[in-house]
């Protein structure tokens, strides 16, 4: 693409590394195939059953009707209790990513600066605590946020409060939990984007300038944006779907839709509904995830349609 | 436009010592060029003109006033970075506009200024491209014009064409001298390139192991070498080392390694018995078949001969197994290869140094 001082032999090149008979000559396409196959066992086949599912109606005991039906996805579109519990997943995924992003973007371009053995082992570190199972780190949390927990203790001897704060069995609770489990993950994927904008774009922003402040808007920001946005968008997904912290820090008494989901299929055996539940779910993520990377690649086109070469 | 003063610089990290007591006067409107290899000092003195690496000891002065201790945003100073540093997000003029924008410069103001800077780096009406869609020279002279944009009082340059290729790399070596000569901004160039230096520098500033070692216009270095580092680093040379057998007035009679006796002018005191060593740079080594008795003259045997198009490359080894190179106009018949030689030089053309590397030639 580089208009260079000799364009003909340059394109000459490109045509011969093309030429390369290696390259032509292994068909890499096979190596997908497995990975293919597996992903429709495992993913394609059990939602499309799932779909299949949850267009019949429940008959009690696991059964369901013959005929299809389209009431499952009615009533998920009509009971403000469904409704609900749509909304509050959802604004509890778009606030642990937000949050995420908040918290974690300042941590990650820390580290990615800092650099060096001090910054591969504090991600390491996050990175193993992570991988604990998060039972384990929610069980710790409800010790710790409960009514006669460690800090409702410390609120109480400070006299910051009278009685004990409700931390968990709550959304609050849940935000917890659901920021806990994104988090670690989001700093990771953000010390990547922080990674790729080089310290020289500062410097040079700097040398002209820029005060820190403006050096952060106008230079850092922007060319985090689409790392920002597709970080933000993995730990929207991750909340969206996240049903141990719901049920661990929630205590049964804040329903997303996973939890929902859950109990209704293995509770009340109500195969359709929950199909239904558990595909409208899927179908929201997917139309959220499909709109922001649209909106991502058109603020980059926009930028490649001022190439006018 | 200012003059640049650095004095008694020193920069460590941890216990090494990076930059050791440098010491540079940069007049106004003068082109200096920072020459070494990787490590030297270069690029760490660059930066601390930049006010991006704090000097441990020493003082900056620019225009008389010492910015030792202010910011870099705050020292109205160009740069232009070894990759260049363009902004991904904004377009060419955006680039250029950028430090304006910073300086609260009106818009009408700043359109004018970045119109005429895409002229001055002759990409007029280029302006609203992305930056992504220019070539690596182009991309080189939309650094160059964002860093002139707001007019600082000197411009800093970071191996600013290393990433050209080499045809590239000398149009843009005259692209940047025109641009420097009409603006007359002082500007401080860094590079490893002993060419770029050379073309581009009012005055070169080799430096190695953190210190100068010479400082003085690009032929006064090139042909007055004040120490054996620089006569090496600056320009292809052959080292002959020897000893002194004798001396007598400006002369010293030096027995080299292998046997050969030649006479060097030696304009500082060297004690005959004394580790010298000679150099001889490649073009000009005069090579001719016939075998002279001449007392001031080396022999070898034509090793290798490479053709290079306006001059030819030989390898000639000597009786003490050393390899010299010498350089010879194309157009002379060769010396078959295996042939015995004899290589004579003009006698000032010979330079003395000591076993400390220090020039005994005189300067």
């Amino acid at each position: 693409m580089a208009a260079n001082a000799n364009p003909v032999r340059d394109d000459q090149a490109a045509a011969a590394t093309n030429r390369q008979p290696g390259r032509t000559g292994t068909r890499w396409e096979w190596f997908l195939w497995p990975a293919v196959l597996i992903s429709f066992m495992l993913l394609v086949f059990p939602q499309a059953n799932f779909i299949w599912l949850s267009l019949h109606a429940d008959l009690g005991l696991g059964q369901v009707s013959d005929a299809l039906t389209g009431e499952n996805y009615l009533r998920l579109l009509t009971d403000p209790f469904y409704l609900n519990a749509f909304w509050l997943t959802l604004y509890l995924s778009v606030a642990t990513a937000a949050f995420g992003l908040l918290v974690g973007f300042p941590a990650a371009y820390a580290l990615a600066r800092i650099g060096g053995w001090t910054a591969s082992l504090l991600l390491s570190l996050i990175l193993t605590t992570s991988l604990i199972t998060v039972v384990v780190k929610l069980i710790g949390l409800n010790i710790i946020l409960g009514a006669s927990g460690l800090i409702n203790q410390i609120v109480l001897g400070l006299s910051l409060s009278n009685s004990p704060i409700q931390m968990i069995n709550n959304e609050f609770g849940v935000f917890i939990g659901l920021v806990q489990y994104t988090l670690p993950l989001m700093i990771v994927l953000l010390f990547g984007v922080v990674q790729t904008i080089p310290v020289s774009l500062e410097e040079a922003a700097t040398i002209l300038g820029a005060t820190r402040a403006a050096t952060y808007w106008q230079v850092i920001l922007p060319n985090a944006r689409a790392g920002l946005l597709s970080s933000g968008l993995i730990a929207f997904n991750m909340s969206m779907g996240a049903f141990t912290s719901a049920v661990l820090l929630g205590g049964g008494r804040v329903r997303t839709v996973p939890v929902l989901i859950q109990q209704t299929i293995i509770q009340e055996t109500k195969y359709g509904e929950g199909a239904a539940l558990s595909t409208t779910l899927v179908g929201l993520a997917f139309l959220i995830n499909v709109a922001v990377i649209a909106y991502l690649f058109a603020g980059g086109r926009q930028r490649v349609g001022q190439r006018a070469d | 436009m200012a003059s640049v003063s650095l004095q008694n610089l020193y920069k460590f990290y941890g216990g090494a010592v990076v930059v050791e007591d440098v010491n540079l006067m940069v007049e106004q409107g003068e082109f200096v060029v920072l020459l070494g290899p990787s490590g030297c000092g270069k690029t760490t003195t660059l930066r601390m003109v930049a006010g991006f690496v704090q000097p441990n000891g020493g003082r900056i002065l620019i225009g008389g006033e010492d910015v030792t201790y202010v910011a870099p945003r705050l020292r109205y100073v160009g740069m232009v970075f070894q990759n260049y540093a363009l902004f991904p997000n904004m377009t060419v003029a955006e680039n250029i506009a950028f430090g304006l924008r910073q300086r609260r410069v009106p818009r009408a103001d700043a359109a004018k200024r970045v119109a005429e800077l895409l002229d001055l780096i002759q990409l007029p009406g280029r302006g609203d491209n992305a930056v992504g869609a220019l070539s690596g020279g182009q991309q080189q002279r939309v650094a160059l014009a964002r860093a002139l944009a707001v007019s600082p009082r000197v411009l800093l340059m970071d191996e600013p064409l290393g990433a050209l290729d080499v045809r590239l790399r000398e149009d843009m070596q005259l692209e940047l001298t025109r641009i420097q000569r009409r603006l007359g901004i002082t500007t401080i160039l860094v590079t490893h390139d002993q060419h770029e230096a050379m073309t581009l520098a009012d005055r070169i500033v080799v430096m190695s192991d953190g210190r100068i070692q010479q400082i003085g216009t690009p032929d006064h270095v090139y042909y007055n070498p004040c120490n054996r580092f620089v006569a090496e680093f600056v320009g292809r040379n052959n080292v002959l080392s020897g000893r002194v057998e004798a001396t007598r007035g400006d002369e010293a009679l030096i027995a080299l390694r292998g046997g050969t006796r030649i006479r060097v002018p030696a304009k500082k005191a060297v004690a005959a018995g004394e580790q010298v060593d000679v150099t001889i740079r490649p073009q000009h080594m005069l090579i001719s078949d016939t075998p002279a008795g001449d007392p001031d003259t080396i022999t070898g045997l034509v090793e290798e001969h490479r053709f290079l198009g306006n001059v030819v490359h030989y390898s000639i080894r000597l009786p003490s197994d050393d390899v010299v190179l010498v350089e010879s106009p194309a157009e002379t018949a060769p010396p078959a290869l295996g042939t015995g030689v004899s290589l004579t030089w003009r006698k000032d053309h010979a330079l003395l140094f000591d076993a400390r590397g220090q020039a005994l030639h005189g300067g």
